[in-house]
């Protein structure tokens, strides 16, 4: 599995935007394929936790610096809650 | 229709071949937004034509955000951009020569609190570098028309790119482009973090367009609602029109330059034409620095709008001055911005070749022009 991360780049759309963005291009990836999340909505840095929690996603790394957060999100086989294709 | 057309700055026909990609998925039902197979087609055909339309411009396909055409992209270039940096009050930067929508986006945002301010042009339209540069520094954004639409001046938009952001760290540059994509090759979005389209002018319909997005960009959507386009543009895909534009971005890629070349000689003939009449002027630079097929003039004596009614009534179809702003009972701002008087802003005329004009229509369109003058100049007391 490549650690090459695919990027959902959400910046300047606001929460639930950027999670809504993660989910759809998340959605159908292999087990083990990695995203990598832009954003500027600072209620990104609440709401991506939570919905990694929820969904069962590992969230790698989450970091911010002049106002944009970076956040690595890694696949897992048969999240909660995903859509059924 | 009887008679010769001249407006393709305001429209012009689709090339056969972009209508019947857009009949073939008008039979197509289907969202590319949903999950099950009907959406395969639609979704394919988006993404197609993102990618042809990216690399007519040298950028990256996830760059594009498809729009109803190239005035929604300047609003979403402008407003989007400065809603997602937050702005406030916004310090923006245009030049004069924009289009009424980039200027209007700009009043709109600017109305309450905030400054616009006019970069300088030369008297054949060309932006001062030094007085972009001059205004750049604490602005948010700044915008350059790369082809204008009623003189046709098509700006030297690298440098331009370059002193905005020299002068401004972190400005956001917009470029729009919908005189030029498809007509004038681009490397890199000429170096804009936002490049406006639309269809018209490669012989897509009107009413699709795209803002092109540098990444790292923020943007945030003017119309909200959906995870359309990145969650950048809200609503339901024009799926016929955006393949119909991409289908026209591949063959503007592949006949650019001899679309160009033919416009270009079309005009020459044209220009020539219209300036044996007495008392006529060519508004804009030469004809190497103009939109190809472009010729705008301003006819002594006359007004323009009079001036295009009775071509109309020699069934040739041209617009007074612009294109755009008909019906507004104002003289153009563009040409009072270039430093020419109010009667030669009011007596201009503008006549835009497409790339199936041909000789014997420029020949037909001269010929009613002097008559047109000849007759409107009878009856006028001031005429010369």
């Amino acid at each position: 599995m490549s650690d090459v991360p695919r990027t959902v780049d959400a910046l300047g759309t606001w929460c639930p935007v950027p999670i809504a963005l993660m989910r759809r291009a998340m959605t159908g990836s292999a087990p083990g394929a990695l995203f990598e999340l832009l954003a500027d909505d600072p209620l990104v840095a609440i709401d991506l936790p939570a919905w990694c929690h929820d969904s069962g996603h590992v969230l790698e790394e989450m970091s911010d610096a002049d106002g944009v957060w970076r956040a690595r999100v890694r696949v897992v086989a048969n999240p909660r809650g995903a859509p059924r294709r | 229709m009887r008679g010769v057309y001249f407006d393709h700055g305001a429209a012009s026909p689709l090339l056969p071949e972009v209508r019947a990609e857009m009949e073939r998925w008008l039979a197509v039902t289907g969202s590319p937004m949903s999950l099950h197979e009907w959406a395969r087609g639609p979704a394919d055909a988006v993404e197609e034509a993102r990618a042809d339309v990216a690399a007519l411009l040298g950028w990256h396909p996830d760059t594009v955000v498809f729009t109803a055409g190239a005035t929604e992209a300047r609003n979403l270039a402008v407003k989007g951009a400065m809603w997602a940096r937050g702005a406030n009050p916004p310090v923006l930067v245009a030049d004069p020569l924009a289009h009424a929508s980039t200027l209007a986006a700009c009043r709109s945002l600017t109305r309450i609190a905030g400054e616009l301010r006019l970069a300088d042009v030369d008297a054949e339209g060309r932006v001062v570098v030094s007085s972009l540069a001059a205004l750049a520094p604490g602005a948010d954004l700044v915008t350059i028309t790369h082809g204008q639409a009623e003189v046709g001046t098509v700006q030297d938009a690298v440098p331009l790119v370059a002193a905005a952001r020299a002068a401004a760290q972190g400005i956001v540059v917009h470029v729009d482009a919908e005189e030029t994509a498809g007509l004038l090759p681009m490397h890199d979005g000429l170096g804009a973090d936002l490049l406006s389209i639309g269809g018209r002018v490669m012989g897509a319909p009107a009413w699709v367009g795209a803002l092109l997005v540098r990444p790292g960009t923020p943007l945030h959507p003017i119309i909200e609602g959906g995870l359309e386009e990145s969650g950048k543009r809200g609503g339901a895909h024009d799926v016929p029109a955006i393949a119909g534009l991409g289908l026209a971005a591949r063959i503007a890629h592949r006949e650019m330059h001899a679309r160009s070349a033919w416009m270009r000689a079309c005009a020459d003939r044209l220009a020539t034409g219209l300036l044996a009449t007495p008392g006529v002027r060519l508004n804009g630079p030469p004809a190497a620095e103009r939109l190809p097929g472009h010729v705008q003039v301003s006819v002594a004596g006359v007004e323009g709008e009079a001036l295009a009614l009775a071509l109309a009534a020699r069934d040739v179809a041209a617009s007074p001055g612009s294109a755009c702003t008909f019906g507004a009972g104002k003289a153009s701002p563009v040409l009072e911005a270039m430093g020419r008087d109010d009667e030669a802003a009011r007596s201009a005329v503008l006549l835009v070749a497409g790339p199936s004009t041909t000789d014997d229509e420029i020949d037909l369109a001269v010929r009613a022009f002097a008559d047109s003058v000849d007759t409107l100049r009878r009856m006028s007391p001031d005429a010369p």
